[in-house]
Parts: C-alpha cells; sequence; structure tokens
C-alpha cells in the first residue's frame, strides 16, 4: 500500500521569481514525480516565451516575425492568441508590442501582429517587437496545473511570485500584501479551483513618495501605469488573471466590463490606501484588522 | 460591475525588527538524495559547499549549497551540476522573508479562524500563500552563475 503523507512542496527559481508548488492527498513518489513534471512544464514555457533568451520563440519572432512568417510551438501561438484578443477587446490597452517602449526605441502598435495557418506569426511593421511578460507567467501555472491535475493529485497549489492557482476541494486562503508596505497584510481572499494574479506599483521609501514606478506601461501615454496603487485579479485561468492585472493596472475601475466578459473579479488597492472590489467577489475577501 | 469600496484602518506601526517568514522546503540530505537519485556516495569536495556525488563507480555530478540575499534575508539554494560542469537544477531549500508585525499577533489572526475550512493560514505555522507586486528571483539567477563561474570548470 502507498504511503500518503501530508504535503509535498518545492520551489525553484523560474519566470524571473520563485515558482513554488505545494500538493497533497496522494503517495508521496507520486507526488514527487508529478511536482517535477509541472516545474519542466513551467521551465518550458520559460524556454519558449522569454524575451531575454536568444533561442525562445518570442526572440525568434522579434528577430523574424517583420521579415517572413515565423512558426512557433503551439503554446506560445496561444498565448498569443489571447494577448490579441485582449488587445483589441481592450481597445489597444493590452498591448505586448510595447517592448520597444522598453528599450526606449519608439513606440509599439496596434494590428501589427497576425497570426496565420499552422501556428505562424507574422509582424507587419519592422519596429515590433514584443514581451509576452505581461501573460506568460500566468499561462505557465496553468500548465503546472494541467500536469499535475493528469498525474491524479486531488490538490493543490502552483504559486509563481503571487500569480497563482489552485485546485482541489479546500479552498487556499491567500494573503494580498499592501503595494506600500509589502510587511503589511491588508487582506486574504480565498480561492479553489480558480487563479489569483497580482501586480502592483514598486514602491521605493529611500525616494521621495511620488516616484514610485510601475513594471506595467500604460499603451495610451507611454508612461508607467498609475491608476491604482495594486490590483489583484481573481480568473477561471492564471494566464487571463494575468493579463488582466495589468489592464486593471491601466484602466483602473475602468475595467469593470473586461472583467465580466473574461468571468474575472478584481480587488483594487487606490492611491488614498482603500480597496475597491467588484460585487461579485466581496464575500470572499475578508479585510485585516 | 459594480465596485464596493471599502475603507482600510489605519496601518498599525510596524516595529523596525520585523518577525521573519521561513520555509523550508529541503534539508542539504534529502535536496542531494532528490538532485542525484541513483548516487550511493556523496563526498564532501569543499567543506558545507560542494559535494561530488557517485553512484555505480561513477561520478553523477556536483552539489553545490549556496546562500544569497534575497530581498532583506537569506535563501538557501543548491545547484546540481553535471559532471561537464553544466546546471541540472536549481532548488530552493530555504526561503526567509522578514514580515510585518501583524501577521504574528493572534489577534490579526484571531480574525481569520473559523472562517477557512482546510485552509493554509495557521496560528503558530506559517502564513503560507502571499500575492503582491512580483518576487524577483534575480539575486538566486545570479548565484548561480557565480558558481558556475567558480566551479563549472574546475570540479569535473
Amino acid at each position: 500500500m502507498a504511503i500518503t503523507s501530508d504535503s509535498f512542496r518545492r520551489a525553484r527559481p523560474l519566470l524571473g521569481t520563485f515558482v513554488e508548488i505545494e500538493v497533497a492527498g496522494a503517495a508521496e513518489a507520486s507526488m514527487a514525480a508529478a511536482v517535477e513534471a509541472a516545474f519542466e512544464a513551467i521551465a518550458d514555457v520559460h524556454r519558449l516565451m522569454s524575451f531575454h533568451e536568444a533561442d525562445s520563440d518570442v526572440s525568434r519572432l522579434n528577430r523574424e516575425a517583420a521579415l517572413r512568417p515565423t512558426a512557433v510551438h503551439a503554446w506560445t501561438f496561444r498565448v498569443l492568441k489571447a494577448a490579441t484578443d485582449l488587445n483589441r477587446r481592450s481597445n489597444g490597452s493590452f498591448d505586448i508590442a510595447l517592448a520597444p517602449v522598453l528599450q526606449r526605441l519608439g513606440p509599439g502598435s496596434r494590428d501589427a501582429i497576425e497570426l496565420l495557418d499552422e501556428h505562424a506569426v507574422r509582424f507587419h511593421r519592422p519596429d515590433v517587437a514584443i514581451d509576452l511578460g505581461g501573460i506568460a507567467k500566468g499561462f505557465a501555472v496553468d500548465r503546472a496545473l494541467e500536469v499535475l491535475r493528469r498525474f491524479d493529485i486531488p490538490c493543490g497549489i502552483v504559486n509563481a511570485g503571487g500569480d497563482l492557482a489552485t485546485f482541489g476541494t479546500n479552498p487556499h486562503t491567500i494573503n494580498i500584501r499592501s503595494p506600500r508596505n509589502p510587511g503589511r497584510i491588508i487582506c486574504s481572499v480565498e480561492v479553489a479551483n480558480q487563479a489569483l494574479a497580482s501586480s502592483a506599483r514598486r514602491f521605493d521609501p529611500f525616494h521621495a513618495e511620488d516616484t514610485m514606478s510601475s513594471a506595467v506601461i500604460d499603451p495610451g501615454s507611454l508612461r508607467p501605469a498609475h491608476a491604482v496603487d495594486g490590483v489583484s485579479v481573481r480568473a477561471p485561468s492564471c494566464m487571463i488573471a494575468d493579463a488582466l492585472t495589468k489592464l486593471v493596472m491601466i484602466c483602473g475601475t475602468d475595467a469593470g466590463e473586461l472583467l465580466e466578459h473574461y468571468d474575472a473579479a478584481a480587488l483594487v488597492i487606490a492611491p488614498d490606501g482603500n480597496l475597491q472590489i467588484t460585487s461579485t467577489w466581496h464575500h470572499a475577501v475578508h479585510l485585516a484588522a | 460591475m459594480k465596485w464596493v469600496r471599502y475603507t482600510l484602518p489605519a496601518a498599525a506601526v510596524i516595529s523596525a525588527a520585523s518577525p521573519a517568514y521561513a520555509v523550508k522546503y529541503l534539508s542539504i540530505e534529502e535536496a542531494q538524495k532528490q538532485a542525484f537519485p541513483q548516487a550511493t556516495r556523496f563526498t564532501e569536495v569543499q567543506a558545507g559547499r560542494v559535494w561530488k556525488a557517485e553512484g555505480a563507480g561513477r561520478v553523477a555530478g556536483f552539489f553545490v549549497f549556496d546562500r544569497v540575499v534575497g530581498k532583506h534575508l537569506y535563501i538557501d539554494y543548491a545547484v546540481a551540476l553535471s559532471p561537464a560542469g553544466a546546471v541540472q537544477r536549481v532548488e530552493i531549500m530555504e526561503y526567509r522573508e522578514s514580515y510585518g508585525g501583524e501577521i504574528r499577533s493572534p489577534s490579526w489572526l484571531a480574525q481569520f479562524v473559523g472562517k477557512t475550512s482546510g485552509s493554509a493560514l495557521r496560528i503558530n505555522g506559517d502564513i503560507r500563500n502571499i500575492s503582491g507586486a512580483t518576487l524577483s528571483s534575480t539575486h538566486v539567477t545570479e548565484g548561480v552563475k557565480r558558481i558556475l563561474a567558480t566551479y563549472g570548470n574546475h570540479l569535473r
């Protein structure tokens, strides 16, 4: 008979952050094998979609897709499909073609990325460069969860530096940090069989309070997003949750319709420190006293 | 979509000495076994830092233990190198972070008691799942590069 242990928990540095996988309810050997395979799926996403690795799909597209249709892995194509849909639905507020801005070369553009048959991609302008940093981490979490389920693990959580997804019967309690003071937990939410992603402005107490920047660039102003201090989004998939955090960082509470379309809910930390929570979710949020 | 607004209470004053949060994933022995399951012997090459893994009369690889500063505190990790000196895996062994005072305060935790069924939050345990701005693993990545530069060519 297999020995069932309480839980199995491992962490590795991947996707530029710490990815932690915790599973429970199965024999230790099968949990170890499942977690190993799940980390491998995340490492595959990392290899395919890293902006910094020269042989990733993203780097190949940035080198070649403006010259000729370039075929990519089915996973990369799925992320590009989701990203271009989000771009259309948000009237350009979600834009993966902003890499030139991040590299200070010039503006990105809409309708410049065409998805063709057989997972081929074509860029219609030579200055387009994409960066999937705003969506690929969530996709990687989804792939890891898929692997764990395939191994018949009954419950678990995959957390990539705060972008996470859970499955199984028990809800997981997730604590949300304050963007201005990461030592402070401002609330906790319960997540069961869903994904939760968070994004926040960066705060540096050693500089003036106003020099706070953000890793999210607003395509409208080409400046760091400043609509809100931080946001957490709950969605059916972590890829969508991850991408929607960027949209709420840019559009603030105006992103309500998009959240509704993707069956998502959000918790926004306003610059005055107060919270705004979508009415579909506020019952699951517990404020810190 | 409708939004509901909440006003948060003023932040409690955070003490300068925040309590630490730590997750221990693996001991050195466990990490060695996981990195080289086929190895039967681990010989210390450099005390407390580098081990040679051997099994079936062959060198399986090298196990390097290291620590880097994360945001404020140390992160212990291990790098498994192939006999040729290539990185096979990087595993976090212990993660530590300084934390705000409220976490360990029983009154703060009490509000969650009974609200979560089988949830991960425990008094006297650790706070497990945290979301916020993404934590950077840059220091570990730099540490792995340093290990490769130091040992990649010299161990073998």
